[in-house]
């Protein structure tokens, strides 16, 4: 049981970042539906830079850049060149899935995967001091690689940012009501691009923590759908940060669950395995139609008054 | 801006994007240690030989159908990232009426495959119209869910108990001999030997005539178009919103529930796990590229056919470059024809010499 949730924090943690990356950039009013892409460039650059400088917080870095650099390109599109933000969305996806095999065949001469890191490349755990004594619990929640602390209290730093800042402000401003904000002076579509970098830095580390902390390298289309899982937990959360947090962790666990029951039958019956890995899917669809009630996106999402 | 000048902004762009999308793409090729003519050798080759213009005709045919799905939705203002799901959906409909009916003569089952591919698309896509009209689901993440749960369900089935005991390959069952689609060399085109191009090309292209004549030229599809422009003033002029939107997913399930009819009674005769090289996705950009127009569709599935099949054929003649710069291309075309501002912007920019507008 406590493994469950152990390992629903490892599952939860990509959703985390993703969708607090999403959060910015929706709440500063445009559609972001290109996090799974962000997450992709992410990993791919984390991977790469850890393998050839051999440090993991420089693996971090390169992906922070990436995905800042990617999630601007959406910014270029959707925010700069008023394209619609969805189709810009799948633009960015497209690319993100087309550069990074490209990028790998030059740099490793193969499309599928980046060389594997070996242990002490990768993010080693954290233990924090204490809590990780506690029996059973301890080493299984209070022993992991800091990503995952991370994780769990960038939430509630978004809510501080988003809620008390000047500059969160702004951006539900530029969400809600662009209009007003340019009559106070300040210019939406800047706002809108800093949003963008926070959101893709956040959402990298999405794509980083799997490359370089859950898995020990990069490979093709490792994000498989996280990002719109992402997304997916943000409308759950009806845009809001801790809310969001929980829609990620219940996507974690039942990616848990799936992963557990992969290797379980009930009652002498083994469940096929497609049927499984359905159950996150479904579970959102679930809910998505019957248990939220109407989601309200930020106000200037869809609209063409940027 | 009025029409015409957006119309002549937009075309700019669209043909800027293929110009930039090229360049980008011979750039990428010079990166990579590779003779960057190469790229325009494969085009080429993809067009100008028999073999070459078969296959790109074979991916075409797909694409003109899933663009056409995208574009029916689009037209209604609805967003269908699905066609992905509802292809395999179609295709599984091909499946299982021959599975049913496995000795059905030619002239009964290549009907009954198109009709059942058409049920089970307009089915899978019916759901996303559904959650859309009844309870206010947002479309794109209904049909990005849905295409995971199709693909899972698809795969459990050709894995299981719809497998091919005789191979240790991902594969459904063989159809029935009758649910060939017949191939264009078989019906005299020598020309295409040896490549899978067959007689559903025809039939895409018939669809997006009966498309084209439906939106323009029926009260339905002014009804569908006007929920388009503005759903509010529709729903004012009494028509019902709701009933459209269901109607136009139900119709884009169908379309792209056709692919089916290319790759897997015209080609593979039976379901192989993953057939569809993002058909779904591609359509979208084939819808984009086209404005929705469905006879504007038929050229763009054309050029995007051009384009998968350069990359495979680079593939082969290079081992430097793979197939998804393809991919690349796309997203670039895709960006210059969205935002054809895009170019103005950045054009004007290095007119004032990096400056800002005044």
């Amino acid at each position: 049981m406590i493994e469950l949730l152990a390992s629903t924090l490892r599952l939860a943690t990509p959703l985390i970042f993703a969708a607090m990356g999403g959060l910015f950039c929706e709440r500063a009013g445009v559609a972001t539906i290109c996090l799974e892409g962000v997450m992709l460039t992410g990993a791919w650059a984390a991977a790469t830079a850890t393998y050839f400088t051999q440090d993991p917080y420089i693996g971090i870095c390169a992906g922070l850049v990436a995905g800042v650099l990617t999630m601007w390109l959406h910014a270029l599109l959707a925010v700069q060149s008023k394209a619609d933000a969805i189709v810009s969305g799948v633009a960015v996806n497209l690319f993100a899935t087309g550069i990074t095999p490209l990028l790998n065949k030059i740099f490793f001469g193969g499309t599928a995967n980046t060389p594997s890191l070996s242990l002490d490349q990768r993010l080693s755990n954290v233990p924090i001091p204490g809590l990780e004594q506690i029996p059973f619990l301890g080493p299984l929640l209070f022993d992991q690689p800091f990503l995952i602390y991370l994780g769990l209290l960038t939430p509630f730093a978004v809510a501080y940012v988003i809620y008390r800042t000047a500059f969160g402000l702004r951006i539900l401003a530029a969400g809600d009501g662009p209009k007003a904000l340019a009559t106070a002076g300040v210019s939406p579509t800047r706002v809108r691009w800093m949003a963008f970098a926070v959101g893709g830095a956040l959402a990298s580390l999405g794509g980083t923590y799997l490359a370089i902390s859950h898995a020990s390298q990069f490979t093709r289309d490792m994000t498989a759908g996280r990002g719109y899982i992402a997304l997916t937990a943000l409308i759950f959360g009806k845009w809001k940060p801790v809310p969001t947090l929980f829609a990620c962790l219940f996507f974690g666990f039942f990616d848990a669950l799936q992963i557990r029951l992969q290797s379980s039958s009930i009652g002498g019956f083994s469940v096929p395995v497609q049927f499984i890995q359905m159950l996150p899917y479904v579970a959102a669809l679930v809910l998505l139609a019957g248990f939220i009630g109407r989601a309200e996106p930020p106000l200037a999402i869809g609209k063409d008054d940027r | 801006m009025t029409a015409k000048t957006r119309r002549i902004a937009e075309t700019k762009s669209a043909v800027g994007g293929c110009i930039f999308a090229l360049l980008l793409g011979t750039f990428i090729l010079a990166v990579s240690g590779e003779n960057p003519t190469l790229l325009f050798e494969a085009l080429s080759n993809s067009i100008f030989t028999g073999f070459g213009l078969g296959y790109t005709l074979f991916y075409a045919t797909p694409l003109i159908f899933t663009g056409l799905s995208v574009a029916v939705c689009f037209r209604c203002g609805l967003f269908n990232i699905g066609a992905e799901g509802q292809l395999y959906m179609g295709a599984l409909g091909i499946l299982l009426v021959s599975l049913l009916l496995p000795n059905a003569p030619a002239i009964a089952a290549i009907p009954l495959g198109i009709l059942s591919a058409a049920l089970l698309g307009g089915l899978w896509g019916a759901i996303a119209g559904v959650l859309k009209a009844k309870r206010g689901s947002h479309e794109v993440i209904v049909t990005i869910l849905l295409n995971f749960v199709a693909l899972y369900i698809v795969n459990y089935l050709i894995l299981y108990p719809l497998d091919d005991p005789t191979t240790q390959k991902p594969e459904s069952l063989p159809l029935g001999a009758g649910y060939a689609m017949p191939l264009l060399s078989e019906i005299g085109l020598t020309v295409f030997d040896t490549t899978p191009v067959n007689t559903s090309l025809f039939v895409a292209i018939a669809t997006a005539l009966v498309i084209r004549f439906l939106l323009k030229s029926t009260p339905f599809g002014f009804e569908m178009r006007s929920v388009g422009y503005s759903s509010s003033a529709s729903r004012i002029a009494g028509i019902s919103v709701g009933r459209q939107t269901i109607l136009a997913f139900v119709i884009s399930g169908i379309l792209a529930g056709m692919v089916g009819l290319n790759d897997v009674q015209g080609y593979h005769h039976k379901i192989i796990e993953g057939f569809s090289p993002q058909y779904g996705f591609t359509g979208i950009a084939v819808a984009l590229l086209a404005r929705n127009n469905p006879v504007g569709i038929l050229f763009a599935a054309l050029l995007f056919g051009t384009l998968h099949n350069g990359a495979r054929d680079l593939e082969f003649l290079s081992d430097k470059v793979t197939k998804e710069l393809a991919y690349v291309i796309q997203a670039v075309l895709i960006a210059a024809v969205a935002a054809p501002r895009f170019g103005e912007t950045l054009f004007g920019w290095l007119r004032r010499g990096g400056k800002k507008p005044a």
